[in-house]
């Protein structure tokens, strides 16, 4: 069988046509492939002691000497090239102590990854790995005085000596396994901890892993010790946050971006999004507002491009609209944010809508033509929908000429010849009704089932400018308005439209900007008067000529004897929007979100073109081989958090341990959902008396994902207790297992453990298995192990649904559900994302 | 909009429905009509076929519509999927509710609001919504953060069901033995949440095989269900006649008898 494809779609000749990576610029960089000769240069060129050398040999020796696991999924495994592999690259000549000591390439990958100068004052510590090694570090000061230290792994081993050869790969010795030993011949890079006698860190410390070449290899080390009575939290992971992107043909917050998704881009062309991005960010945070729409904030990083055009003069419009990219430092009050105008067009002569009718599902053909546009401007401004089968128009008495115009236009464009007008004296108005269930069923899927979800399917967003403006004439004469009064400060004079439906009113800006009018776009929120917010387009100004042509109403080329003017711009690529603020605030953890477009990497968030943050992409798969030895001395208590979520390339093969001396605590909390194969399975040696270890996992395997994890309890002095629990997920094709060892010595006196795994299967080609192995040696003890396999339950999905959820909404909320234990175990912003990445991958679970 | 010749037509119609469960004909040519503004009781014994009869009006996949139709303000039900139907405005009320662990209690209210609302409900007027009805059955504000009837009694269930019902406020509740098991105190609660759903452009059907709870509510129509038909039906009285006959004297002669489990 062939191995599974990796989801993200990459062109073939991505990497030379679209590459955002920085140019590889390694100062060394080992051939591919491994060999004793690569092992000693290796340690050499890092000028390491002769120890760390001969520990990397003998961890070589066992890499070439141990055979490939024959479990978990020998296939996959198999299929690893360690030949292909480049072991180890090291990307610049010295590590930097501040951040401007920082190459500017390797800096300019860091700043779009968001761990920028500032994050000192805020972040207990960042280690920053990028490929090999960690380049960027930096703790809190008051940290640094209480003794705590935290370094990159090399440096640890510089300027901890003792410690680092006291401790290191003693809970995880060379011949462990074969992955242990091959991190062991060719570790680069990874965390160095110390926490002195009873200091306690509250906040996490963490650090951010990140795979840049291809076919690279990742072997960090990692090395956490507390001492005496101290208590950490250390957390690795990769997170993320965002705004409106422009869809098509939607409006989605960043977040809900997946790949394969297209997206308006600054040249005013819908692409793929080839990957998406998250992580935490930890700095300043600019909100960026603009003029013409008061709906959208920006929120971004200090380093994200925006496209704009500086303001040449002070009190006037520009004359000149040369487009650059510039970052929010650049950015000043009135300067001008390109809004890219969607010039494509794709004309259609029709459009095919099924829809259930009867018991089975229908196709209804409705034609593209200028008065279907138009008959559409009016239902969408108008009309409403009967779950009975009826479409409405509502129109006030006196506008008899419209019911006409609809009329003539089902007439003409749908054949309806029957439309019963019903009369409704109380509110002066007139209810226009066509009778068919067909076209109520289309309309409703076409156009949104209530007003408040109203919107402008995609295929008419395209379509050529004759047909739009016939739309934009029906929205008008049914939701519009024409001001034309005389105030105190002399006359104003404004086209305006109202709807309820957020994404109508962005729709209906759009395509008057593909119409060349700029509107200005405000929401108004009626929550005290108990409804919806009112969305209201206003065209002023000398576009409101522009309007009035479209529309037919004839306005004056100036107003109160003075030309029009507008502080906007458009031209045949972008139009021009004033910038209205532009603040900063400092955040920490906050997640930030982006995501890869082919061919123009950018994309068009709250309106206007912003350029992707960070993107290297490689097709080829890498392999993540980390080593993890926690220490946990006599009452101290460590966290390990561990968020994985890898592109599903990458080979993810950990070797994590911890060993709990006298009253120590040491929990694992594991979360694996990205990766094509991921094997780990954190352990705790319990070695003092009262120790306890408690694993506390979920893994998520979508299609073609083999999550392999679970967890060791090694019970070896008397009253130690152990909790492990497994919670694991299978979506589509992907594969979960559990494998689990407990094992007491003998004389471990009154060892406790808990066991549990539950599973959850999504589809009925979902696959789970559970390896559990109980080794026990001591008769006074207290063993329990319960396992469930589950089907995410049809009584469960019945019951949720007859309460009004969707399938989709259901099952995310049933398998939220069930991994609420480990949520609820995370900080809280982590637990909001992994919620948020639940969701994600639980679309398109269905069906 | 509704209008006027609506008023004359049934809320809910059941027409000679003939319903399946795996293979196997469990309603046989069943017919009802319950109007807005009634509360129709339907009592049988074990095994009748009220339960699947409950869940086919709800649209479980699992029962199959062999014959005969279910409307629902005119509509064919066949087609709607359980979410569409409580959409429309269709509640049951389970027997048996489905636990679902690590959802509390809250989340899946609202998130149920908004389905049936179709929009957003944000948080503070959820709470408002919320809270009279919690007040009316004496349901404590914590109970709204513990998991969806996870490791819940029996009345416990029973009241969660009536409070669903009280929020999402439905124009067809259909509620499945929601008396049994309860105690006098609980039977009293629930009876109340009922008559409190009563109103005008509501049907009711209340689905039973005791005649208790209709000491507390009373019905406009009680019918009688025996192997998979409605064998008679007739006013409040026909309770208190099955009381005092039982179900075999209402058993049509000729007709199959062993279906009682």
């Amino acid at each position: 069988m062939s191995t599974p494809k990796p989801n993200v779609q990459i062109n073939e000749d991505y990497e030379k046509l679209y590459g955002f990576h920085v140019p590889e610029h390694a100062v060394f960089k080992a051939e591919p492939g491994l060999d004793e000769g690569k092992v000693r240069q290796l340690s050499g060129m890092k000028g390491e002691p002769a120890w760390m050398l001969d520990l990397r040999l003998r961890g070589f020796h066992h890499y070439r000497r141990k055979p490939m696991p024959q479990w978990a999924n020998t296939e996959l495994l198999n299929s690893i090239k360690f030949d292909d592999i480049y072991y180890y690259l090291k990307p610049t000549e010295k590590k930097s102590e501040s951040w401007e000591e920082v190459p500017a390439e390797i800096k300019e990958t860091f700043d779009r990854l968001g761990i920028p100068e500032a994050e000192r004052k805020f972040l207990a510590g960042v280690s920053a790995q990028f490929e090999s090694e960690a380049i960027y570090h930096s703790m809190r000061e008051d940290l640094q005085k209480q003794g705590v230290i935290f370094l990159d792994m090399d440096t640890g081993l510089k300027e901890q000596p003792e410690l680092v050869k006291r401790y290191f790969g003693t809970v995880i010795p060379p011949a462990d396994n074969k992955f242990a030993a091959l991190n062991t011949a060719t570790w680069s890079g990874g965390s160095f901890i110390y926490v002195p006698k009873g200091v306690k860190v509250e906040m996490p410390l963490q650090a951010y892993f990140r795979i840049n070449a291809k076919n690279m290899g990742q072997f960090e080390r990692t090395l956490i010790i507390a001492d005496e009575g101290a208590e950490v939290t250390y957390i690795e992971g990769c997170f993320t946050k965002g705004a409106l992107v422009t869809t098509n043909p939607d409006y989605k917050p960043i977040e809900q971006i997946k790949v394969g998704e297209r997206v308006l881009t600054h040249a005013g062309q819908y692409r793929h999004v080839y990957r998406t991005q998250e992580r935490p960010y930890s700095g300043p945070l600019y909100t960026v507002e603009m003029y013409g729409d008061s709906t959208q904030r920006l929120e971004v990083t200090a380093e994200h491009p925006f496209l704009y055009v500086k303001r040449e003069r002070a009190n006037e419009r520009n004359r000149h609209w040369d487009v650059q990219w510039g970052t929010p430092k650049d950015l000043k009050w009135r300067d001008y944010l390109a809004v890219p105008v969607n010039r494509i067009t794709e004309s259609v002569s029709s459009t095919k809508v099924t829809v259930p009718f009867r018991r089975q599902s229908e196709t209804v053909e409705l034609p593209s033509t200028a008065g279907f546009f138009r008959l559409v401007g009016y239902f969408l401004a108008e009309g409403s929908t009967d779950p009975r089968g009826y479409i409405h128009f509502a129109f006030g008495e006196t506008e008899r000429e419209l019911i006409e115009d609809v009329k003539s236009l089902l007439r003409q464009t749908l054949g309806v010849t029957k439309a019963d007008e019903f009369p409704h004296p109380k509110n002066h108005g007139i209810n226009l009704v066509v009778s068919s269930a067909k076209l109520a069923r289309a309309f409703r899927q076409l156009f949104g089932e209530s007003a408040g979800t109203r919107r402008i399917p995609q295929w008419m967003m395209l379509e050529t400018p004759e047909k739009q403006r016939e739309l934009i004439v029906g929205v008008f004469r049914g939701d519009g308005n024409y001001y034309n009064q005389r105030n105190k400060h002399g006359r104003k004079e404004i086209f305006r439209i109202t709807t309820v439906s957020p994404v109508l009113a962005r729709q209906v800006r759009d395509v008057l900007l593909r119409l060349g009018v700029v509107a200005c776009l405000n929401r108004r929120d009626r929550r005290h008067e108990h409804r919806q917010a009112m969305y209201t387009i206003g065209v002023g100004g000398e576009f409101a000529s522009r309007f009035g042509e479209l529309v037919g109403i004839q306005v004056r080329s100036s107003l109160n004897g003075k030309k029009r003017a507008a502080m906007f711009a458009i031209d045949e690529r972008y139009a021009y929007v004033p910038i209205k603020r532009i603040t900063k605030r400092l955040v920490k953890n906050t997640p930030v979100y982006n995501f890869s477009v082919e061919g123009d990497e950018s994309y068009v968030a709250g309106g206007v073109a912003v350029h992707n943050c960070t993107a290297p992409s490689y097709s080829s798969d890498s392999l993540h081989s980390a080593v993890v030895e926690l220490i946990a001395l006599p009452h101290a208590k460590l966290r390990y958090v561990t968020i994985q979520n890898w592109s599903k390339n990458v080979y993810n093969l950990v070797t994590k341990r911890a060993i709990a001396h006298e009253g120590a605590t040491v929990e694992w909390l594991d979360c694996n959902m990205g990766s094509r194969l991921t094997m780990k399975f954190p352990g705790v040696y319990l070695m003092g008396r009262g120790a306890r270890g408690e694993v506390l996992s979920v893994a998520f395997a979508s299609d073609g994902q083999h999550q392999d994890a679970g967890a060791k309890m090694i019970h070896a002095a008397p009253d130690t207790s152990s909790v492990i629990t497994s919670k694991s997920i299978s979506k589509g094709t992907g594969r979960t297992s559990y494998r689990g060892l407990v094992k007491v010595y003998p004389g471990a006196v009154n060892a406790k453990s808990t066991v549990r795994c539950d599973a959850l299967l999504l589809n009925p080609e979902s696959r789970s298995d559970t390896y559990p192995t109980m080794e026990i040696d001591e008769k006074r003890v207290q063993i329990g192990h319960e396992a469930t396999v589950s089907k995410i339950g049809d009584e469960q999905l019945f019951y949720a649904m007859s309460r009004g959820l969707k399938e989709q909404e259901a099952m995310s909320m049933i398998v939220n559900g069930f991994i609420e234990p480990f949520v609820k175990a995370l900080p809280l912003e982590y637990a909001v994302e992994m919620n948020r990445l639940v969701q994600l991958e639980m679309e398109g679970a269905v069906g | 909009m509704t209008k006027e010749s609506d008023m004359d037509r049934p809320l809910l119609a059941v027409e000679d429905l003939h319903v399946a469960v795996e293979g196997k004909e469990i309603l046989r040519g069943l017919d009802l009509s319950v109007s807005a503004g009634e509360l129709h009781a339907l009592m049988g014994p074990n095994g009748s076929g009220k339960s699947t009869l409950s869940f086919c009006l709800m649209g479980h996949p699992k029962y199959e519509i062999t014959a005969g139709r279910i409307r629902y303000r005119q509509e064919d039900l066949a087609t709607l999927s359980p979410d569409e139907r409580s959409r429309r405005g269709i509640f049951l009320a389970f027997q048996y509710p489905t636990a679902i662990p690590g959802v509390t209690i809250a989340n899946f209210l609202r998130a149920a609001l908004r389905g049936v609302r179709g929009g957003d409900v944000p948080v503070k007027e959820f709470r408002q919504t919320v809270k009279p009805h919690l007040k009316a059955l004496g349901i404590p504000d914590a109970f709204m953060n513990r998991y969806v009837n996870d490791g819940f009694s029996g009345g416990e269930k029973k009241r969660l069901e009536i409070l669903q019902m009280a929020v999402l406020s439905p124009l067809l509740a259909v509620l499945d033995e929601t008396d049994s098991g309860l105690d006098i105190d609980a039977l009293k609660t629930v009876a109340a949440g009922i008559n409190a759903l009563r109103s005008p452009q509501r049907g009711i059907l209340v689905i039973t095989h005791y005649q208790r709870l209709l000491n507390y509510v009373k019905p406009d129509a009680v019918h009688v269900m025996m192997d998979g038909r409605i064998v008679r039906s007739g006013g409040s009285e026909l309770a208190l006649e099955l009381e005092s006959k039982g179900y075999e004297g209402f058993r049509p002669s000729g007709a199959s008898v062993g279906v009682g489990s």
